[in-house]
């Protein structure tokens, strides 16, 4: 058993028909790291967790699971990791002590007082049935399952659907306190800024093929952003176009959209120079930008790759 | 484009079973035609009135009301108030459990409005069900050369339609005053199942005729519409009744909050939740519900598993034996000169002895029905409907196999064919014992343990079935449709001793009369090695795909 490498798989491949969900994907999630799986939705993200827990077969190539072969030893696997489904469905007519009881019986070796430690952590509500549940305190359950076990591995697939701001800190402090004690958690999202927030390393997955690998750091320092800003006067949109780290400038009257990377004292330094600024506002890049931004050429890669197969 | 109303739309959803209900029917009658043509039918012709009344044939018995008859009036009477009913359960009661009734009604359409788009949905798909009916009905005789005589085809399936519409129209009601589809075709379906008996039984009974009028059923089949034609007092009678209950629809769906994605209440909720037995229920039934994924499984059913078993036990058990001794004697003598090929099409039961009379009105169909209803509904939610509720995926990030899922499924499974089985013993021998029908009781055991094996074999076929699709409605579908056929070819071959009747697993069922002659123990074991044999192949098909992502 390999105990450096948590999740591994080797030119991972799912076509459904001829549908490619998943192709050649290879990827190491090491002990001790939460790993992001980013990427938009209908990248492949579900495919991908679908076929390392042997729920689907892979088209070709291989996964494994603390060293064990995700296929042929699943059974085994299982009583290691936990597990969080996309879109959590669970047995509507059960409580959610009845649904934690359940697959506690099944799994064995779970410590009831940390279930409800755990409860209590997240406020679940556990005495209510859970189709009575809303979806987000079905989701805790959901999260409760995953962790009840001390998994060496947590495998989650859009964890916090549903959780309030103040449980999903809750919940990411949880990852990080497994894998402080030497857990890993293999976490796939849609959201950069809670991959950014809690984990280590991160894969970037599109059209079923892994476009980057970075440690997070690495993605932040990229720290691409949009600006919005408000100004006095109608600008000219080529005075934003000659700064450096400037992409897709808009100018719509006296405002101006544009795609920053970089410091921003940088940027405001310049367009003070010019501008009255009158307001400011920005926000994060969505993943489709950093996609568009600092992936093409990886795309370009992947997709002449393709071609020449 | 059909999806622009929610008329199209609920014609989209539903056009799939009413064309498959027709369509069986049409080629069960065309086989039926066929089969009777072979026949000779004189021994029909002086039946006593009721004795025909009981079997549902009309007074000049000929290939062709015979046929009707058997295929329509029972067949066809029941898969149409099934379709109807599963219908008007669904159109409100139904997208509330689904959770869809507030997406639904978040365009701009009133309740009323969607609960009468809903509605004519189902009357025009029964009516088209109907025109086709009769215009098989008419075409099949035409082309097999069958006299149809003064038979009024066209009023026979007018009664058919707007008699089955009743069913679906209750379960409308109920459905949209409670909300609940299980209240809505549970107690639908009974009035089904009750007056369906009780218009065949009552007037077998003295002065039991009056009291058939309080059913339903009786305004269908009552006039004998095919040779008496539209009895426009019985239709308006059923149509009366019809408007009342969309009426109570209409006001029950408009009165009341809406239910979200809802969950039953069971006895077991009820108890967890008073203070006072809560520690000792929590203590007795809380955790062990959910010790083991086959006691869960079971645990799931057991709202399916008292109805079917008080029903079977009651009705079919302990009350058929008093029924049997207040019967007409004139029908049991009567019953004692029939010759056997003729007994045969009612599951040989010779009405003249206690055991052809529990064959006829329990064992022949009955009881192999509540049984396939148990085990084709454990069958076919048992692996599907996990899948389908998108469950089956964190279930198996457990430490379990898919094959350790499947037997224990299995195991579900057969724990309620087995109970099932056992009340039939049960409640045969109490019916047996309180009037004194001089029974074997072994002899009613063996049958019982027919039944029950046969229940399994059906039931495993729906297992497999949903083992290798993921899919309930195909696992429900395919052992139903099964059944159907293998038992019309049965009950048709047994009337002139084909040897194709043995390709059905029915005949190893009663075949041998074990009411009479006891455990016939090569059939069982046929039965039981079919049964394995599906099983063993629902192993891998569940085992090598891939599981199905749904919703």
């Amino acid at each position: 058993m390999n105990d450096q490498i948590a999740l591994h798989t080797e030119g991972l491949t799912k076509h459904y028909g001829d549908v490619r969900a998943l192709v050649d994907l290879d990827l190491d999630v090491r002990s001790g790291e939460v790993f992001g799986f980013l990427g938009p939705n209908g990248a492949g993200k579900t495919t991908m967790i679908r076929t390392v827990m042997d729920e689907i077969r892979p088209t070709s190539g291989r996964a494994s699971i603390l060293g064990m072969d995700c296929q042929e030893r699943s059974v085994e696997i299982r009583r290691h990791i936990g597990y969080l489904p996309s879109d959590l469905a669970l047995y509507p007519n059960l409580t959610g002590k009845d649904v934690l009881t359940y697959f506690a019986n099944l799994r064995g070796g779970v410590d009831w007082s940390y279930v409800q430690a755990l409860a209590e952590r997240l406020g679940a509500q556990l005495d209510k049935k859970v189709g009575d549940l809303s979806s987000g305190n079905r989701q805790k359950v959901g999260v409760i399952q995953a962790f009840m076990n001390r998994p060496r591995l947590l495998i989650m697939d859009e964890p916090s659907n549903g959780l309030d701001p103040l449980v999903q800190r809750e919940f990411q402090a949880m990852m990080r306190e497994v894998v402080a004690q030497g857990s890993s958690v293999f976490l796939s999202s849609h959201t950069l800024s809670e991959v950014q927030r809690v984990a280590d390393r991160v894969g970037i997955i599109r059209n079923g093929h892994l476009i980057a690998r970075e440690s997070v750091s690495s993605l932040r320092s990229k720290g691409m952003r949009s600006v919005e800003l408000e100004l006095a006067s109608t600008p000219d949109a080529d005075v934003f176009r000659r700064i450096d780290g400037v992409r897709d400038v808009a100018v719509e009257n006296h405002r101006v959209q544009l795609s920053y990377e970089g410091k921003m004292a940088a940027l405001l330094t310049t367009v003070a120079e010019h501008y009255d600024v009158i307001d400011i506002s920005t926000q994060e890049a969505d993943l489709e930008e950093i996609f568009l931004a600092y992936y093409h050429d990886e795309r370009h890669d992947v997709a002449a790759e393709d071609v020449s197969r | 484009m059909l999806l622009t109303t929610v008329f199209g739309k609920t014609i989209l959803d539903r056009w799939r079973g009413v064309t498959i209900g027709v369509v069986s029917l049409s080629a069960l009658l065309y086989f039926g035609m066929v089969v009777y043509q072979d026949i000779d039918l004189s021994i029909y012709s002086n039946l006593p009135p009721a004795f025909e009344a009981l079997i549902g044939i009309g007074e000049n018995a000929d290939v062709a009301s015979l046929a009707y008859n058997a295929i329509y009036s029972s067949y066809g009477a029941i898969i149409l108030a099934g379709i109807a009913i599963a219908m008007g359960s669904a159109f409100i009661a139904g997208e509330e459990r689904k959770g869809t009734i507030g997406v639904l009604l978040g365009n701009p359409r009133s309740r009323t409005q969607v609960l009468v788009a809903k509605t004519a949905a189902m009357l025009v798909m029964m009516g088209l069900g109907g025109l086709v009916l009769a215009g098989v009905g008419l075409v099949t005789p035409a082309s097999l050369g069958v006299s149809i005589g003064g038979m009024d085809v066209a009023a026979f399936t007018l009664h058919l339609v707007v008699g089955t519409l009743f069913y679906g129209f209750l379960a409308l009601a109920l459905g949209s005053w409670t909300g609940k589809t299980g209240v809505a075709s549970g107690v639908s379906a009974g009035v089904l199942a009750v007056s369906f008996f009780a218009v065949g039984l009552l007037p077998m009974v003295e002065g039991g005729q009056t009291w058939a009028k309080a059913f339903p059923w009786y305004y269908f089949a009552g006039s004998d519409p095919l040779m008496n034609g539209v009895d426009w007092g019985h239709i308006a009678i059923l149509g009366g009744a019809i408007l009342a209950l969309f009426v109570v629809a209409f006001v029950g769906v408009n009165r009341r909050d809406l239910r979200t994605r809802s969950t039953g209440v069971s006895l077991l909720d009820t108890l967890r939740a008073n203070p006072l037995t809560a520690a000792a229920t929590e203590r007795l039934a809380g955790g062990a519900r959910v010790s083991h994924i086959w006691v869960k499984s079971a645990s799931e059913y057991q709202g399916l598993l008292f109805v079917v078993s008080a029903l079977m036990f009651v009705v079919m058990g302990v009350l058929m034996g008093p029924i049997y001794s207040v019967i007409d004697d004139a029908v049991i003598e009567f019953g004692a000169s029939f010759p056997d090929e003729m007994l045969a099409l009612f599951g040989g039961g010779d009405l003249s002895t206690p055991e052809g009379y529990f064959q006829l009105e329990s064992f022949g169909l009955v009881t192999p029905a509540a049984l396939m209803v148990v085990t084709i509904t454990i069958g076919a939610k048992a692996l599907a409907g996990e899948e389908e509720n998108r469950t089956m995926g964190i279930l198996l990030a457990n430490p379990v196999r898919r094959s350790g899922v499947v037997t224990e499924k299995l195991a579900a499974m057969v724990l309620y064919a087995v109970t099932v089985g056992l009340v039939v013993f049960a409640g045969t021998s109490a019916g047996n014992w309180i009037s004194s029908l001089g029974m074997d009781y072994s002899n009613i055991a063996a049958t019982a343990a027919l039944a029950t094996l046969v229940g399994l074999l059906f039931g495993a076929l729906a297992l497999l079935v949903g083992a290798a699709t993921g899919r309930t409605r195909f696992a429900i579908a395919v052992p139903v449709g099964a059944a159907l056929v293998l038992h019309t070819m049965n009950a048709l071959a047994s009337l002139t001793d084909a040897a194709w009747g043995r390709l059905s697993p029915f005949y190893y069922y009663l075949g041998s009369d074990p009411l009479n002659n006891g455990m016939a123990w090569g059939d069982a074991g046929l039965l039981l090695a079919l049964t394995v044999v599906l099983v063993a192949l629902a192993y891998p098909a569940f085992s090598r795909r891939d599981l199905r992502q749904t919703g």
